[in-house]
C-alpha cells in the first residue's frame, strides 16, 4: 500500500497553466517581498523544486524604502513597510537576471510603479529579457505613498494600468489584487478585459502597530501590509468571490502555513498557491508542501491537485450574487 | 548557514529577567564567529509568525555548545524561557557578518551596554585565545542588572557604570571610555543606539582629541571601500546594531538600518558595522 501511494505520488499532476505558456510544475510559489531574488537563503532551500519565484517588488528607478523600523510581529501575523526598497529594473535585469536563465525554476518578476507609465516602462524592459518568465503587477503595495494601491481600489484604474502594460510586453502578466477593494469582482473583471492571463490574491491589508515605550507609532513609516494567519479569511473570501467573477486563473496568496491551507484555497477556487510570511518561520516549507501536495492526492486517488480547484465553490457559477455567497462591506 | 537542531543543555535565569541558554549544536559552534547571530524558530507559527534572532553568546568548539543570552521582552522570549533540557529548538545560522580583528590590535576594547552583552561576549573569548588584552566596560541601570565578573574570562579587564551609581561608575558606561581609548588598537559596542551613537561620536573625534599622529603615507594610500572587511578591520570602532527582523537572511529587506550608504541589512551586511557605515543622524 505505501509503495503504491509513493508510487502514484510520483505520478500526480501538479502542473497549472497560468496563462501565455507559462505552465509551472507544481502550485507552489513562493510570494513577493519575502524570498528576495531567489539566492537570498543558499543552500538551506532548493528553489529549482519550487513552482516559481515571485521577486522582490521591482520599480523602474531604485528605490531606498522606508525608514526604520520596517517590520513587526502581530497577533497571527506581521507588519511590513519595506516601501519597495529595490535597485530598479536595470538592476535587477544586470544582477539577477542572468543566474535566473539558468534556472529550471521560472521567476516571475513583482513590478510596482507610481504612475502607468512607471509600469509600462519596466515591463517594456522585461520583455523578451532572458530569465524572465512573467511578470506580477503589483498594483495594491499599501506601503508607498503615490501610486500602487490606488489602482487596486478602482476598476477603471486597474483595467487602464493592465491594458497599458499588456500593449507593452508578451510576457505572460499576472496582477495581484488588494484585499482593501470594496468590490474585487469589478476589480477582477476589469482586470481580465484589459487582457491579463492570471490574478494573485491578495497583497497585505494596511494595519499599524504602537511602540508603547516610546508612545508612538511602532513603524517608521508608522503604517505597514498585515500578512500572516491573520490574513488567511480574507485571502479566503476574495479568492472565493474572484473565482466565481472571472475565468482567470487565480493564484491564492495570504497566510498559507501547512497543506490545509493550500487545500483551503485550492477549494476555494485558486489554482496555486504562493507562501509568503511562512517561509520566514520555515524555508523549507514551500518544497515540504509539494511533497504533501503530491502525497494528499495520491491518497485521494487524484491524478491531480486540479481535481480539487473550486471544489468549494457554489454550483451556480453563472449566478453567484443572489444566494448570500458574497461578502457585503 | 544551516537549518539545525539544537538541544537545549542548560537554561537559568542569571539576572532578573534575563537568561542564559546553552545548547548542543556542534555544527553552528563550529562554524560560528564572534559577532553572529542565529535565528530561532518560533514554537507555534499560528501565533508567532517570525523567528527571534540573539547573538551567539559564546561557543566552544570542542564540546560543541553554543549559549545565547535574552531577556523576557514578550510571548516569543516567554516560550523560550520555558523551555527544558532536552527540549530542542530549530536555528537557523550562523548568519550575519561578525566582527572584524586586525591581527596587528593588542589592545581591544569591549563596551555593552545591557543585553548588549551577548553581542561581543564571545569576541572577549576569542580575544584571550590568541593572547589580545581585552577591557570589557560594561553599563546597565541598576547593580541588579549587572552582568557576573565570574561569566567572563579571567584574563579580562572589567569595568562596570551604572545609572543610578548603584555599583561602579555612577553614569554612562561611555564615560568610561576616555581612560581607554588612547590605549585602545580596536573598539567594539553593543547596546542600546543613544549608546552606540555616543561611542560614533566619540570614534568619530578620537584622532583630533588624542593628538594621534596620522599614520605616514603607507597607511594613507587608497582607503578600503565602506562595508570591506579590511575597512573594517582600519576601523577603530565596530558596532553590534539590532533591529525587528524577518527572514535573517536578506531578503525581506526588514531589519535594515539607515547607512551612509543607504539602507543597510543588519542581518546581511550586519549585524556588525565599522561606525562610519551608519547615519547616526536622529540617534541620540
Amino acid at each position: 500500500m505505501s509503495e503504491a501511494s509513493a508510487a502514484t505520488a510520483t505520478a500526480v499532476d501538479l502542473s497549472v497553466d497560468l496563462g501565455r505558456g507559462l505552465v509551472i510544475d507544481n502550485p507552489i510559489m513562493v510570494a513577493s517581498g519575502t524570498f528576495g531574488y531567489g539566492v537570498e537563503y543558499g543552500d538551506v532551500v532548493d528553489v529549482q523544486r519550487l513552482g516559481a519565484i515571485c521577486c522582490k517588488g521591482t520599480t523602474l528607478r531604485p528605490r531606498v524604502g522606508n525608514p526604520p523600523p520596517r517590520v513587526t510581529e502581530t497577533p497571527a501575523g506581521m507588519l511590513n513597510s519595506i516601501g519597495l526598497q529595490n535597485p530598479g529594473v536595470k538592476g535587477v535585469l544586470e544582477k539577477y537576471a542572468p543566474r535566473w536563465a539558468g534556472w529550471k525554476v521560472p521567476v516571475i518578476v513583482n513590478v510596482a510603479g507610481e504612475s502607468v507609465e512607471d509600469y509600462v516602462e519596466v515591463a517594456r524592459r522585461l520583455d523578451g529579457q532572458p530569465g524572465i518568465a512573467g511578470i506580477e503587477l503589483n498594483i495594491s503595495c499599501p506601503n508607498v505613498g503615490k501610486g500602487g494601491l490606488q489602482f487596486a481600489l478602482d476598476a477603471e484604474g486597474a483595467g487602464a494600468v493592465t491594458a497599458a502594460v499588456r500593449a507593452a510586453t508578451e510576457l505572460p502578466l499576472m496582477v495581484k489584487l488588494s484585499p482593501a477593494a470594496p468590490d474585487v469582482r469589478a476589480i477582477a473583471r476589469a482586470i481580465e478585459d484589459a487582457g491579463a492571463d492570471a490574478l494573485s490574491a491578495v497583497n497585505t491589508l494596511s494595519g499599524m502597530a504602537i511602540d508603547r515605550a516610546r508612545e508612538k507609532p511602532l513603524l517608521g513609516n508608522t503604517y505597514g501590509g498585515l500578512s500572516g494567519p491573520a490574513l488567511k479569511p480574507v485571502a479566503l473570501r476574495v479568492v472565493y468571490e474572484v473565482a466565481q467573477a472571472v475565468k482567470l486563473p487565480i493564484v491564492a496568496i495570504g497566510g498559507i502555513g501547512a497543506l490545509d491551507d493550500v487545500l483551503d484555497f485550492l477549494m476555494a477556487g485558486a489554482v496555486a498557491v504562493q507562501v509568503g510570511t511562512a517561509v520566514f518561520a520555515d524555508p523549507v516549507l514551500p518544497v515540504r508542501l509539494v511533497d504533501e501536495l503530491a502525497a494528499y492526492c495520491a491518497r485521494h486517488g487524484l491524478a491531480s491537485h486540479r481535481q480539487l480547484i473550486g471544489r468549494a465553490l457554489p454550483e451556480r457559477r453563472d449566478r453567484p450574487s443572489t444566494k448570500g455567497v458574497e461578502y457585503r462591506p | 548557514m544551516k537549518l539545525l537542531d539544537a538541544e537545549l543543555i542548560q537554561s537559568r535565569e542569571f539576572l532578573p529577567g534575563q537568561w542564559l541558554q546553552s545548547y548542543s549544536a556542534p555544527w553552528l559552534a563550529g562554524a560560528v564567529q564572534p559577532g553572529q547571530f542565529v535565528h530561532v524558530r518560533t514554537p507555534d507559527y499560528s501565533g508567532l509568525v517570525l523567528r527571534r534572532p540573539f547573538s551567539v553568546n559564546t561557543y566552544d568548539r570542542h564540546t560543541g555548545e553554543a549559549t545565547i543570552h535574552f531577556r523576557v521582552t514578550g510571548k516569543g522570549t516567554e516560550w523560550l524561557a520555558r523551555m527544558r533540557p532536552p527540549e530542542k529548538v530549530e536555528m537557523l545560522g550562523p548568519l550575519g557578518r561578525g566582527f572584524e580583528l586586525d591581527p596587528k590590535s593588542r589592545h581591544l576594547l569591549l563596551v555593552a551596554g545591557g543585553l548588549g552583552m551577548a553581542g561581543v561576549r564571545s569576541l572577549a573569548d576569542e580575544a584571550v585565545a590568541q593572547n589580545r588584552r581585552v577591557v570589557v566596560l560594561f553599563g546597565a541601570a541598576t547593580a541588579r542588572e549587572v552582568y557576573p565578573s565570574s561569566l567572563l574570562p579571567a584574563e579580562v579587564e572589567y569595568s562596570v557604570a551604572t545609572d543610578d551609581g548603584s555599583f561602579g561608575h555612577h553614569g554612562r558606561v561611555t564615560e568610561l571610555v576616555a581612560q581607554y581609548e588612547a590605549w585602545a588598537d580596536q573598539c567594539f559596542a553593543c547596546g542600546p543606539e543613544p549608546m552606540l551613537a555616543a561611542m560614533a561620536r566619540l570614534a568619530a573625534t578620537r584622532h583630533q582629541r588624542l593628538g594621534v599622529a596620522q599614520l605616514g603615507a603607507r597607511g594613507r594610500g587608497r582607503s578600503a571601500p565602506r562595508g570591506t572587511a579590511s575597512a573594517r578591520r582600519k576601523a577603530w570602532l565596530q558596532v553590534s546594531m539590532e533591529q525587528n527582523m524577518g527572514c535573517a537572511v536578506g531578503a525581506c529587506l526588514g531589519c535594515v538600518v539607515m547607512g551612509a550608504d543607504g539602507p543597510q541589512r543588519v542581518c546581511r551586511e550586519g549585524p556588525v558595522f565599522a561606525a562610519d557605515e551608519i547615519d547616526w543622524e536622529g540617534w541620540s
